[in-house]
């Protein structure tokens, strides 16, 4: 085959592929908002690392004897900074247990959709875990280890399709957890979040 | 140009770039998903560049190349669905039926990208050069590898197709 010919059906070929592709919709919508929600989570960020720096120098203020730093004002005005960074050092099954409520799923868009089911997951302190997709019982076992590392096995179960919340996605591509009081985070073995729930009410 | 008005035109083109270097509709959405995003954040930058459109691509090709390299690219959350009840995209059929664009599935993704730039985008080796910040002889060299490896590898489907 000559070159040229093999040219020509590349083109023709990546010509066939780009007319496959089914309209996207929103684009434009989406890359807006999604930039939007990035910046505001920077901003939040930016907000809590100043926080932090503002409670380690108040700190760091009153434990060299500057006068009013010392008095319990200071200290009380820092606490909310604190709490709301507060981030369990380790999570724990027991930390874990409860049901929880789907907020992001990375690649996954459709969440808000409306399906039979409330799509939660539920994790209970001997190891297991039970929810639903939407549309289909899902159940399970986890791990943690003692520096967060994650590991789930789902049990074997026929899905029906129904747009379904890939909790057992999550679950299998998460190699670590973290948790608060009310957020619970998955992270990929590279680092980057997947998931966040929230604890549901 | 405003940003609305650029990703109404352009949209679409950066969802099919995305798909012709990635062979995956969701990761080709993603990836003009991206470099929207990204070139929202910084339009009055990208309205001041030679070509607006050429600095969005390199968002997408960019992206799409650092994609590849995490350990965790083929890693996805996906529901387990029940594979006898999926319904398949005729155009993946479409495309799936096509040898050479299996062939170009077994290239690395950098040489993809240049025979995607070249062949598709029909853009010329100092641009694309430009484009991934590399050399224009690197453009040649990894174009005339690639090359050879799709010929290599269409001609070994070819005998396979002869035998018994």
């Amino acid at each position: 085959m000559s070159k040229t010919e093999l040219e020509e059906d590349l083109r023709e070929t990546f010509e066939r592929a780009a007319a496959s592709v089914p309209p996207a919709p929103d684009l434009t919508a989406r890359a807006t908002t999604g930039a939007k929600q990035a910046q505001r989570r920077t901003w939040i960020a930016s907000g809590g690392a100043a926080a932090a720096v503002a409670l380690v120098a108040a700190i760091g203020f009153s434990l060299s004897g500057g006068g009013p730093a010392a008095s319990p004002e200071p200290a009380a005005s820092a606490a909310p900074a604190t709490s709301a960074g507060a981030v369990a050092a380790v999570t724990t099954p027991q930390m874990l247990s409860g049901t929880w409520r789907p907020v992001r799923l990375d690649g996954f868009a459709t969440l808000k959709t409306a399906r039979p089911d409330d799509p939660t997951l539920t994790f209970a302190p001997d190891g297991t875990w039970t929810g639903s997709d939407g549309c289909n019982a899902i159940s399970g076992t986890f791990s943690i280890g003692q520096r967060g590392e994650f590991s789930s096995q789902a049990n074997g179960q026929r899905l029906i399709e129904c747009q379904n919340v890939p909790h057992t996605g999550v679950l299998a591509v998460a190699k670590r957890v973290d948790s608060t009081q009310t957020t619970l985070r998955f992270y990929a073995a590279d680092g980057r979040e997947v998931a966040t729930y929230a604890r549901a009410r | 140009m405003e940003f609305e008005e650029y990703a109404s035109a352009r949209g679409q083109e950066l969802v099919r770039l995305g798909f012709t270097v990635s062979g995956d509709y969701q990761r080709a959405e993603d990836l003009a998903q991206i470099a929207l995003m990204q070139a929202f954040r910084s339009w009055r930058k990208v309205q001041r560049a030679d070509d607006p459109h050429t600095y969005v691509r390199r968002i997408l090709i960019n992206s799409y190349l650092s994609m590849t390299r995490r350990r965790s690219f083929t890693e996805a959350p996906a529901a387990e669905l029940d594979p006898d009840r999926t319904v398949p995209d005729p155009a993946t059929d479409i495309v799936n039926s096509d040898d050479l664009w299996r062939a170009l599935a077994t290239l690395s993704a950098r040489e993809r990208v240049v025979l995607v730039l070249r062949y598709y985008q029909d853009l010329d080796d100092r641009t694309i050069a430009d484009l991934l910040g590399i050399k224009p002889s690197s453009v040649r060299a990894t174009a005339s590898r690639a090359l050879a490896t799709l010929r290599r590898t269409r001609q070994s489907h070819r005998v396979d197709e002869r035998l018994p």
